[in-house]
């Protein structure tokens, strides 16, 4: 029987992918790994001491932290405060390096149980299935930013002049969303 | 079977409800998107807040037909931990102040 993603035993997720999705996956997980990108360094002539007590805050005036300039990445974190920008910094300064970690750790945890150059019957714990859920939903904001997707009736792409090669994600855009809507039917609950 | 001390019967513990005092004026506001899909939606709110479905449902159709809706109430402490929450999972959330 053909099935992407079908509930298991032992609240496991059972996933079946082609060869060319699995590549297509492995490609686009490691892309999303690239653009959330490593651990942000502590600010340069910050106090190590005083980071690891804690301390920081008490150490140093804080630093303005600005939404990305990446709209994408600016969509995967929104500011908190739209109307404070002080507060919406400060909110920024202690959650964004957490909120990153978890989305390039998801990201992470998503491609390597993938078997990326073969595709077939793999089976996702539950852990890894809600690595899938985070990391193929991140991919959908990511590319529905490039797309430039504001409203609810736009179509995918439609905005995007002729030659654009972005034209080139907007089945992929598509066939993320069928993957993520298959697999929260798989979940358990 | 216990008797309540008769303190507790006194009209004005209704002061206390913890709904209504003045440390928890803070609202988490889900915003609607193009992206994010209504049954992942409805699923963070199960998920997260451990809304039963029909509360979550309802919830996620006020987002999506209104433009947002105000998921949960609180503490600033706990709006901006539920708000982070939502960020983790791609929903576009925002602390209101009432």
């Amino acid at each position: 029987m053909s099935f992407t993603f079908r509930a298991g035993p032992h609240r496991t997720v059972q996933a079946n992918l082609e060869a060319v999705e699995a590549q297509l996956l492995a490609y686009l997980f490691g892309q999303l790994l690239d653009l959330i990108g490593p651990d942000e360094p502590p600010a340069a002539g910050a106090d190590p001491l005083a980071i690891e007590l804690g301390l920081a805050d008490l150490a140093a005036e804080p630093e303005h932290v600005a939404p990305p300039d990446d709209p994408a990445l600016a969509r995967l974190f929104p500011d908190a405060y739209p109307d404070d920008e002080a507060a919406a910094s400060e909110f920024r300064r202690f959650t964004e390096g957490e909120l990153r970690a978890g989305k390039r750790g998801r990201a992470q945890c998503a491609l390597e149980s993938l078997p990326e150059d073969k595709g077939g019957r793999f089976d996702l714990d539950e852990e890894q299935a809600q690595c899938w859920l985070g990391a193929l939903n991140d991919l959908r904001l990511v590319l529905g930013s490039r797309f430039g997707l504001t409203d609810d009736g736009q179509e995918p792409g439609a905005d995007l002049p002729g030659d654009d090669p972005l034209r080139a994600y907007v089945p992929a855009y598509h066939y993320l969303g069928y993957l993520q809507e298959t697999l929260l039917e798989a979940l358990p609950r | 079977m216990s008797t309540a001390p008769i303190e507790l019967e006194q009209p004005d513990a209704a002061e206390a409800d913890p709904l209504q005092s003045a440390d928890r004026p803070w609202t988490t506001i889900v915003w609607n998107d193009p992206v994010n899909l209504m049954s992942y939606v409805s699923y963070v709110f199960q998920t997260y807040f451990g809304y039963p479905r029909t509360k979550a449902e309802k919830l996620m159709m006020d987002v999506h037909q209104r433009g947002k809706a105000a998921v949960s109430t609180g503490t600033r402490e706990e709006m901006e931990r539920d708000v982070a929450a939502m960020h983790g999972y791609g929903l576009w959330a925002t602390l209101q102040h009432d």
